[in-house]
């Protein structure tokens, strides 16, 4: 799972790319990202979930998003990327489902 | 003291110029400089928040076709409308820099960009000035007609 908190900007999006890539390359095929904390989202961030859902279900996998703030679901929805993920409303959730390491960004 | 509200709406035109390097770092200060102008202009909260997410698309998006330099923003708000225009003077080091991640970021989220501009401000565009290309957004407060 990676954790994402405040904006995920341009400035951001590097680092969530880097730690998805890192959990795909130690084989995990389904990806966890909690927005749980984030606050914004614009495309920069958007384009690395758009690419790393591709690469999770070329292993085989998928990317659960866990999001719950009014203003990503907003950004989700107007890109037409609400039903291209699966979407959790808390940890609770996907409790016992999540794989890998956990890292924090940013 | 005086009775003057400072955040009451003015139809007396407002600027403000921003100038910035051209850095991934630094574009938290156009969504600043935005949501500062469109409280001005009387936005609710939710028009603010797309008004910050519509400036981050302007200058990220035309960022990609630019190879970094200096970034200039000029807002004006009037009669509860903001108007913001990107431009950037050539040089310096590219916003999408190396570390950045560069062209595999930009390449990903160029329609997911303009998608976002299509859907939170009333109209957007890009024009060539003499001072070479430029971006802009008009978005209007929801009880503005006009």
């Amino acid at each position: 799972m990676v954790v994402v908190e405040g904006e995920v900007d341009l400035a951001v999006a590097p680092a969530l790319r880097d730690g998805l890539e890192a959990l795909l390359a130690e084989g995990h095929a389904t990806l966890y990202v909690d927005l749980l904390g984030a606050t914004f989202l614009d495309s920069t961030a958007l384009g690395v979930l758009v690419t790393t859902r591709e690469h999770c279900a070329n292993a085989g996998g998928e990317l659960h998003l866990i999001v719950r703030e009014p203003r990503i679901l907003k950004v989700l929805q107007i890109t037409g990327l609400a039903t291209a993920f699966p979407l959790h409303d808390s940890l609770d959730a996907i409790a016992g489902n999540t794989s890998g390491d956990e890292s924090t960004t940013p | 003291m005086s009775d003057r509200d400072d955040r009451a709406p003015s139809d007396r035109p407002e600027v403000i110029s921003l100038s910035f390097p051209a850095r991934a770092d630094l574009v938290v200060l156009a969504r600043f400089t935005a949501a500062t102008l469109g409280a001005r202009a009387g936005f609710d909260v939710e028009e603010i928040e797309d008004l910050r997410l519509a400036v981050d698309e302007l200058v990220v998006s035309f960022e990609a076709v630019q190879a970094g330099g200096t970034v200039q923003l000029e807002c004006t708000q009037a009669g509860g409308e903001v108007t913001i225009t990107c431009h950037v003077e050539p040089g310096g080091p590219p916003l999408a820099s190396r570390d950045v991640g560069g062209e595999e970021l930009w390449g990903a989220d160029g329609e997911l960009s303009k998608q976002l501009l299509d859907a939170l401000v009333d109209q957007h565009g890009r024009e060539h000035t003499e001072r070479g290309p430029s971006v802009w957004l008009k978005k209007r407060r929801a009880n503005v007609t006009r």
